[in-house]
């Protein structure tokens, strides 16, 4: 009896370690073979309602909004299918994506960006190869050519845009009128520039850098300016080569500039920054054209019709086109573990194409990837120009915090949080990020 | 089958398997884990033996983990038990009279908020452009201390141990309350008749009486301190450049930020390593009080 007894509880004490242990590896075996075939579904009817799970990363109210609009106009239109809408914010968005993506509870169309985040999860086959749906009647001709690029990695479609988007600068009118200078053309005139408005006692440039991001955009900026071609071998997990002596000069140029941004960059959030530069606390404000609708939204009467934006100024001398404009487009994917292929394609189609993208560029100012939206008298005029900008640019460079490996962002950001206050060169930045980068290359 | 004295361990085998599925396993599977370089999304592992840990102690960033951890551990410890003590017994004592529930509430109620609440409410007290803490400092004439509170490496990790304080010092206070009220009477009127005073008292019948209540909460606040997340991750995210960073923090970030669930779980033994040693070396402790 009592050999019975241990025997059962040993039994049941290696269930209970097999079945924890088998977790992990579960979905994997649930998963079709080819995902990209239709699996054998019985068509979608109201009694047994198929449903997609669909996941962004704007929680607020206004952009949740609207993507809970737009999927009950689809489930309207669509009887027997049910869209379930998730919002998770920016940056908790950076992590939790990656752990759903691991379980088979997986968003069925989610959002993404494009570049080494997305690409990272295309290694793991995690991203619906859409080549095949893009081709078919040349489908992929309802997008501007130049925003589905990013979502083609090694000649494969994996995405379209949710909105497009490019680096500016926002300048105050009155306050340059004040200091006497113009709008910048060169970085030596920015510089410049910053140097008179500090000298009529205004803070030339409002930033935000607690969460690090924000600093990244003025590096990759410099980076595709000053170093030119080499930041895509550099960017590339692969290689990693950090080497061309541009990426030190970027940092010593972004140095000559750091005594003119507002005090405790490090305690400001961005948005903080913004809310700042709204309240004319400050000159100038390197944006996202899609926090334009937010300054036409929430700035105070004063700035309405007081400031203008400007590009980034050229870098004379600089070995990188300085006709491309720093930005990418974020966007949608279809998940390659969904059990609705079909279904899921149809409804990316439709949230990335140009119904929704007219109702989202009137509703919440920004514009996706599809074609024929752009019209002036259509959108709003300061959308339909800030929009010229992005489709005028001689190309898109990514931003450089999604462009590179995790690891090698992380190290890149953090020194460069030290190296505004002072407690590293340019030098010894770059030296730490060619360690990181060096190590990183050794996983591929 | 019968039940007799030597079927006891039957009775206890519901409890052993819960605890043992849901504790025991996955920190057996979590050791495992810190054996292989593997993240979150795929199902690839790849065995890599113990580099995770010799990369764990050539790693400044778990060097400043482990100091913060400590330096929280240290100073929760001398305020919340040091000064909850003194507290408690202060409110114990005549000299609060009839206010004694107010005060006692009024302690304890931070410790009622959730801890992401906290968070924000000390987040804008520290902004430094809009933040009360420099808008009084500047208001009193010492505009020469006003820091950003939460963006200079010197300040910041003491700025979040401070708002920790003020949150959970009430709570300690209260713990020991309790052990001081079941302190006998008869010890404090014969003390009374020895012709002690206030300090005496305190000295010599409150502290030997409730030297189990200090260890326990000794504990309670140093197993606390190496579990601390949510103040950091709200806070400061373990900016600027780390100096804020906690092993839990660290943990977190190394899984989800970093894609290294294996170097994470080696970050989880070592932590389990630590507050493992640190109970056992207070349980002990405990013990030999009771002697």
């Amino acid at each position: 009896m009592k050999r019975n007894s241990i025997l059962l509880l040993v039994v049941v004490m290696v269930l209970s370690l097999f079945l924890t242990a088998c977790g992990s590896a579960e979905p994997e075996a649930a998963q079709p073979s080819d995902s990209t075939e239709p699996a054998e579904v019985a068509e979608p009817t109201a009694e047994d309602p198929i449903t997609l799970k669909f996941l962004h990363r704007w929680p607020d109210e206004l952009y949740d909004g609207f993507f809970n609009d737009m999927a009950r106009e689809y489930e309207t239109a669509n009887p027997g299918i049910i869209i379930d809408v998730q919002a998770i914010a920016n940056d908790p968005f950076k992590e939790k994506i990656k752990v759903v993506l691991g379980t088979d509870e997986a968003p069925d169309v989610f959002f993404t960006w494009p570049g080494e985040f997305t690409n990272r999860f295309i290694r793991a086959g995690k991203v619906m190869d859409l080549t095949d749906v893009m081709m078919k009647d040349n489908y992929i001709d309802n997008y501007v050519a130049s925003q589905m690029e990013p979502f083609t990695v090694d000649g494969k479609i994996y995405g379209a845009p949710v909105r497009v988007d490019g680096k500016i600068f926002v300048y105050n009118k009155e306050m340059f009128a004040q200091a006497g200078v113009e709008i910048p053309e060169t970085w030596e005139e920015f510089v410049s520039v910053c140097e008179q408005l500090d000298a009529a006692g205004i803070v030339p440039i409002a930033f935000g850098n607690q969460a690090p991001w924000a600093v990244s955009h003025y590096i990759g900026t410099l980076n595709q300016k000053i170093v030119g071609e080499p930041i895509h071998a550099a960017y590339d997990p692969a290689v990693g080569d950090f080497s061309d002596p541009g990426f030190v000069t970027a940092l010593e140029e972004f140095e000559r500039i750091v005594p003119y941004f507002n005090k405790n960059t490090n305690a400001i959030k961005h948005s903080e920054a913004r809310e700042n530069w709204m309240a004319s606390k400050a000159a100038m404000m390197y944006i996202e054209i899609v926090e334009i609708p937010e300054i036409t939204r929430n700035g105070p009467a004063e700035i309405q019709d007081n400031y203008g934006v400007f590009e980034f100024p050229e870098y004379v001398g600089g070995n990188g086109d300085q006709t491309l404009l720093t930005g990418y487009p974020e966007g949608f994917v279809v998940s390659n573990t969904t059990k609705h292929p079909e279904e899921a394609i149809a409804f990316f189609k439709y949230i990335t194409g140009k119904e929704v993208g007219l109702k989202e560029a009137n509703a919440v100012g920004w514009l996706n990837g599809a074609k024929g939206i752009a019209k002036k008298g259509e959108i709003s005029d300061s959308l339909y120009e800030n929009t010229q900008i992005i489709y005028n640019a001689g190309g898109l460079v990514n931003w450089l915090d999604s462009g590179m490996h995790a690891k090698v962002t992380n190290e890149y950001l953090t020194d460069l949080q030290m190296l505004i206050d002072g407690l590293l060169t340019p030098q010894e930045v770059i030296d730490n990020v060619q360690e990181v980068a060096t190590e990183v290359t050794s996983e591929f | 089958m019968k039940f007799g004295k030597k079927n006891y361990w039957l009775y206890i085998l519901p409890a052993i398997l819960l605890i043992g599925t849901f504790v025991y396993v996955p920190i057996i599977q979590n050791f495992y884990f810190s054996l292989f370089k593997m993240n979150s999304y795929t199902d690839e592992k790849i065995f890599v033996g113990l580099s995770h840990y010799v990369r764990i102690f050539k790693d400044d960033v778990f060097y400043t983990s482990l100091k913060n951890n400590i330096t929280y551990a240290l100073i929760s410890v001398i305020c919340q038990v040091g000064l909850g003590t003194v507290l408690a017994i202060l409110i114990e004592s005549k000299l609060t009279g009839r206010l004694r529930n107010f005060y006692r509430n009024v302690l304890f109620m931070p410790s009622l908020i959730s801890v992401t609440a906290v968070g924000l409410l000390w987040y804008f007290i520290y902004n430094p452009n809009v933040g009360m803490l420099n808008a009084l400092l500047t208001k009193i004439g010492l505009e020469n201390l006003t820091h950003a509170w939460l963006a200079e490496p010197n300040v910041a990790i003491y700025s979040i141990i401070a708002m920790s304080q003020w949150q959970y010092t009430g709570y300690i206070m209260v713990l020991i309350l309790v052990a001081i009220q079941k302190i006998p009477q008869e010890l404090f009127e014969a003390a009374e008749i020895d012709g002690a005073n206030g300090i005496q008292k305190s000295l010599f019948v409150i502290i030997p009486n409730i030297k189990e209540m200090l260890l326990v909460t000794s504990v309670i606040t140093v197993i606390g301190a190496f579990k601390l997340f949510t103040e950091i991750y709200v806070m400061t995210m373990g900016g600027p450049y780390n100096t804020t960073q906690v092993l839990g923090t660290y943990l977190y970030q190394s899984a989800f930020m970093f894609d290294e669930m294996g170097y994470a779980s080696a970050i989880a033994v070592i932590i389990f390593t630590i507050t493992f040693t640190a109970s056992i070396i207070q349980i002990r402790m405990a013990k030999s009080g009771k002697g």
